[in-house]
């Protein structure tokens, strides 16, 4: 039995002209490979695209390779990701479905306030397949809980399970803050656990459940990303070997500086100094930090220094001077690293100290969503009542 | 009213009552003396009294015993009778107290206290409910609760015998601050008691969101793997887990020095030092790592077998943390881990805690943030003499200087006086179980909140479930009846909710 797992593709992912290609030039990329590898199926877990309803033209593509599969006889199991799920049901991944081009494998039943899962059997290889969609803001937490598990580790054979959620166990320390799902959620014995969403890369027999493993992301989605993955990847399993395909698209050239007692000028020579190297056929990331001496950040003239480097050749120029700062006036400047932070530093800056918790109390209420079942009027109960609380 | 004696003699803390024949007095039992000014007394002692001579005494027994002749006493009620002493602690005015001053008026009367006397005991803030007012065995009707966050800030002891109480009193603490928004409760769980893995326990609560568990003991559904990344350790953790020599010491120290994150991993690959240290040494210190964390070397490579890994885990002290902040409680199942790595785990997280409640009262945040308690059983085990003359350890430090930065302890002991007097004067607020031992009882007399030094035998014959709470949120020592934990439990009602799972296909 030989399998690819593919995750968190987030085709239409970037809003950069240049860069918004990349995720489905990988994807392309990625099933030619798989073709290649002549795999006996595909398992995507979750976030195939960036939103619900991609635009056309990447959609185009992407139902393309997956009709390629579909001819050369590979089945594609797959799960909604938090990005391409939708509570109304209007996702493109039903339309793929329909078409064809793709099992959606979670399904089951609700019995006795129980999630009772059925596995979708390969028939090539008689893999059984099942799984849990993924949901924005842990929601699917709900589905895990309930789910009735004896009946999934009772099944014998060749078990794969497919989920889309960060496992509190293997959090690294800069998602603390990030909703989570401890690994006793899943159930157990299944050969293999093919998980999405957190984008990095990670492949472990843990005891009790059997391989889990995260691809990362089929090409970075974000700018700390590409500084960190450089590229994306998916993996291939064979005889329970697993074996990581990286998908490179271009070099990422990683420039750093540190502008500490800097004046602009400086500052301006030092970027100049480390842009003056080959970048044909290369994305630059550029990370400026510090405290400018003198002069302000917008003295640099980014434009012309990266109008040069793409003269050279370069593919893209990404640049990230959130940490870059000046004596000479103080600019709220966030680390763009996740909207929570982003908000939270605002408030503090814009807030008077005693109004702070209150605001992030009444910001993290408004933020409730409907829950299932539940209908608009209890809702606004409920939001009603809380915001009372906390006013009160 | 029922009358239940006559004060006919003493002094100030051991006034001397004549009880009426058909109203029995108890040890600890509560007592109003006076009208308009009340004062409630305790009983501590008591004694028999009696008309007749020792020598008459004497001798009427033995006609009993060796005539086999009954004995019969013409006005038995007023001729033998039992004596109470009596001990003041408050005195009430007008639904007010204040601490007791003053005798009761000699030659009168003491009644049973009743629910309408105590009306002065009342709510008070972020209130941690304890149990019910108790007078000896009777339970009253009056709710006993402390002032929450202050309590769990200037620490608690709980001593007791084996079979006393202590895990039942922990349990229900720890269920009725459970969804309470002013204190997060850190419970390092030796016994996998307080979860209810098997039984009634926590889970059972119906805030259970505010609940976080972490067991490597086959993890219930929905409860978390204990797994701690290597590279989060510091030197500083070991303090108070492992005795290192001198030398041994500043190798870690020089290792973690020049390799950062990966100095346990550098130590056991052997990677070369700038400095050098006897070969003797680095073997101590690479085996006692080894053993301690649980890895495995096989010569190139490191392996983990334990919950010290090298892969995942980066986030778990944090994770932990980040739910304390968030008020909740968390319990780590420590049942399956030697000592040493109980305590290790513990300081990781303690050290962490206190660390950022630093931080906080730095800039101005402490004030926004729940009181964090960190429950310890058998608590000298850090907290000890002998622990202690070895070195310090955070648990200490917190025990000394926690209560600044609204960090607590909860010591449980069989053995107080194992435990350091200063620390356990720093423990301000003391539920007092039954315990025989009497130099365990003299450990927490001596330094008990509110002057309980004629409380031995009370001390002594508390029941299960009864206890005496000495605190300095308290006006007197107050003894209270702590809840069955089951009975609590299957009090609170659970609604199920409806469950709906949108997205998934028939």
């Amino acid at each position: 039995m030989k399998y690819a797992h593919i995750a968190d593709c987030h085709i239409g992912g970037w809003r950069d002209p240049q860069l918004s290609d990349l995720s489905i030039k990988a994807f392309e990329l990625a099933i030619d490979k798989v073709i290649e590898e002549k795999v006996d199926f595909v398992l995507l877990a979750g976030d195939l695209f960036n939103t619900s309803l991609p635009a056309v033209d990447k959609l185009k593509e992407a139902t393309r390779k997956l009709k390629q599969l579909k001819d050369n006889d590979i089945p594609v199991y797959m799960i909604a990701g938090s990005h391409d799920y939708s509570p109304s049901g209007k996702t493109m991944l039903d339309v793929l479905e329909n078409a064809g081009l793709a099992v959606n494998v979670c399904k089951g039943e609700e019995k006795d306030g129980k999630l009772h899962l059925k596995f979708t059997i390969d028939k090539k290889t008689g893999a059984k397949i099942t799984g849990i969609l993924g949901r924005m803001g842990s929601l699917d937490k709900n589905y895990f809980e309930n789910l009735a598990r004896e009946p999934l580790e009772k099944e014998t054979g060749y078990k794969i399970f497919l989920f889309h959620a960060l496992l509190t166990e293997l959090k690294p320390k800069n998602l603390d803050k990030v909703d989570s799902h401890p690994l006793s959620l899943l159930p157990k014995n299944f050969n293999y656990y093919a998980g999405g969403h957190p984008h990095f890369v990670h492949n472990e027999d843990m005891k009790g459940y059997g391989r889990v493993c995260y691809t990362g992301p089929l090409f970075p989605n974000s700018f700390s990303e590409l500084e960190e993955l450089g590229n994306g990847g998916f993996f291939i399993v064979e005889n329970d070997e697993v074996k990581r395909i990286s998908i490179k698209l271009y070099d990422v050239e990683r420039i750093s500086i540190g502008c500490n007692h800097d004046t602009a000028e400086q500052a301006e020579e030092k970027l100049r100094k480390a842009l003056d190297k080959d970048l044909k056929s290369k994305i630059v990331t550029m990370r400026m930090s510090g405290t400018l001496e003198s002069g302000k950040p917008s003295d640099i003239d980014f434009r012309q220094l990266f109008t040069e480097a793409k003269a050279k050749g370069a593919f893209a120029i990404l640049r990230n001077t959130s940490a870059l700062t000046s004596k000479e006036f103080e600019e709220i400047k966030v680390e763009l690293s996740n909207p929570e932070e982003v908000e939270e530093k605002l408030i503090e800056e814009y807030i008077d100290k005693d109004s702070v918790s209150l605001t992030k109390e009444l910001l993290k209420t408004l933020d409730t969503q409907k829950q299932e079942g539940e209908t608009v009027y209890v809702f606004e109960k409920r939001l009603k009542d809380e915001i009372d609380r906390i006013l009160r | 009213m029922s009358v239940k004696g006559l004060i006919i003699s003493g002094e100030f803390g051991k006034v001397l009552a004549r009880q009426k024949s058909d109203q029995p007095l108890e040890i600890g039992e509560l007592l109003i003396g006076g009208t308009e000014k009340k004062i409630l007394l305790q009983v501590t002692d008591l004694l028999y009294g009696s008309q007749i001579s020792q020598q008459n005494l004497e001798l009427i027994s033995g006609i009993s015993l060796e005539e086999n002749s009954p004995v019969e006493f013409f006005d038995q009620n007023l001729r033998n009778y039992s004596l109470a002493v009596l001990k003041s602690l408050i005195t009430i005015s007008k639904g007010k107290s204040k601490l007791a001053k003053e005798l009761p008026k000699f030659l009168s009367e003491i009644r049973e206290v009743k629910k309408e006397d105590l009306s002065f005991i009342t709510q008070p803030k972020n209130p941690l409910y304890i149990g019910k007012m108790r007078s000896g065995s009777k339970t009253l009707d009056v709710d006993i609760s402390l002032p929450g966050k202050k309590v769990f800030s200037h620490h608690i002891l709980i001593p007791a015998t084996t079979g006393r109480g202590k895990s039942n009193l922990t349990s229900c603490i720890l269920w009725n601050c459970l969804d309470k928004e002013y204190c997060g409760i850190l419970v390092l769980d030796p016994h996998d008691e307080y979860y209810g893995r098997n039984d009634l326990g926590l889970k059972d609560h119906k805030e259970k969101d505010c609940l976080t568990y972490y067991t490597n003991n086959n993890p219930p559904p929905g409860t978390n793997s204990l797994r701690i990344n290597l590279n989060i350790i510091r030197p500083g953790h070991f303090e108070g887990v492992v005795y290192w020599s001198d030398p041994q010491r500043q190798a870690l120290h020089a290792y973690y020095k020049k390799f950062k994150d990966r100095w346990i991993e550098a130590i056991i690959l052997e990677k070369p030092l700038d400095v050098s240290f006897m070969e003797g040494t680095m073997a101590v210190v690479k085996r006692r790592l080894l053993s301690l964390l649980d890895l495995d070397w096989t010569g190139e490579r490191l392996f983990s077998n334990g919950i010290f890994t090298l892969k995942g885990g980066e986030s778990t002290v944090a994770d932990i943390c980040n739910d304390l902040e968030s008020a909740k409680t968390v319990i780590i199942d420590t049942s399956s881990f030697s000592g040493e790595v109980e305590i290790l785990i513990g300081s990781l997280i303690s050290t962490e805690v206190l660390r950022r409640y630093k931080n906080y009262k730095l800039n101005g945040d402490l004030v926004d943030k729940p009181v964090l308690n960190i429950i310890l059983e058998e608590a000298p085990r850090v907290l000890g003499k002998d622990v202690l003359e070895k070195g310090s350890n955070i648990f200490a430090t917190i025990a000394r200087e926690g209560r600044k930065f609204q960090v607590g302890l909860t010591a449980i002991t069989q053995l107080p006086s194992l435990i350091p007097r200063q620390i356990l004067a720093n423990m301000n607020t003391k539920i007092i179980l039954g315990i025989e031992m009497a130099p365990e009882r003299q450990a927490i007399i001596d330094s008990a909140s509110q002057d309980i030094s004629d409380s031995d035998r009370n001390i002594a014959s508390l029941d299960i479930g009864e206890a005496i709470i000495t605190s300095n949120f308290s006006r007197f020592a107050t003894p209270v009846k702590i809840p069955l934990f089951q009975d609590l439990v299957k009090s609170s009602q659970q609604t199920d909710l409806k469950t709906s799972f949108t997205g998934i296909k028939k």
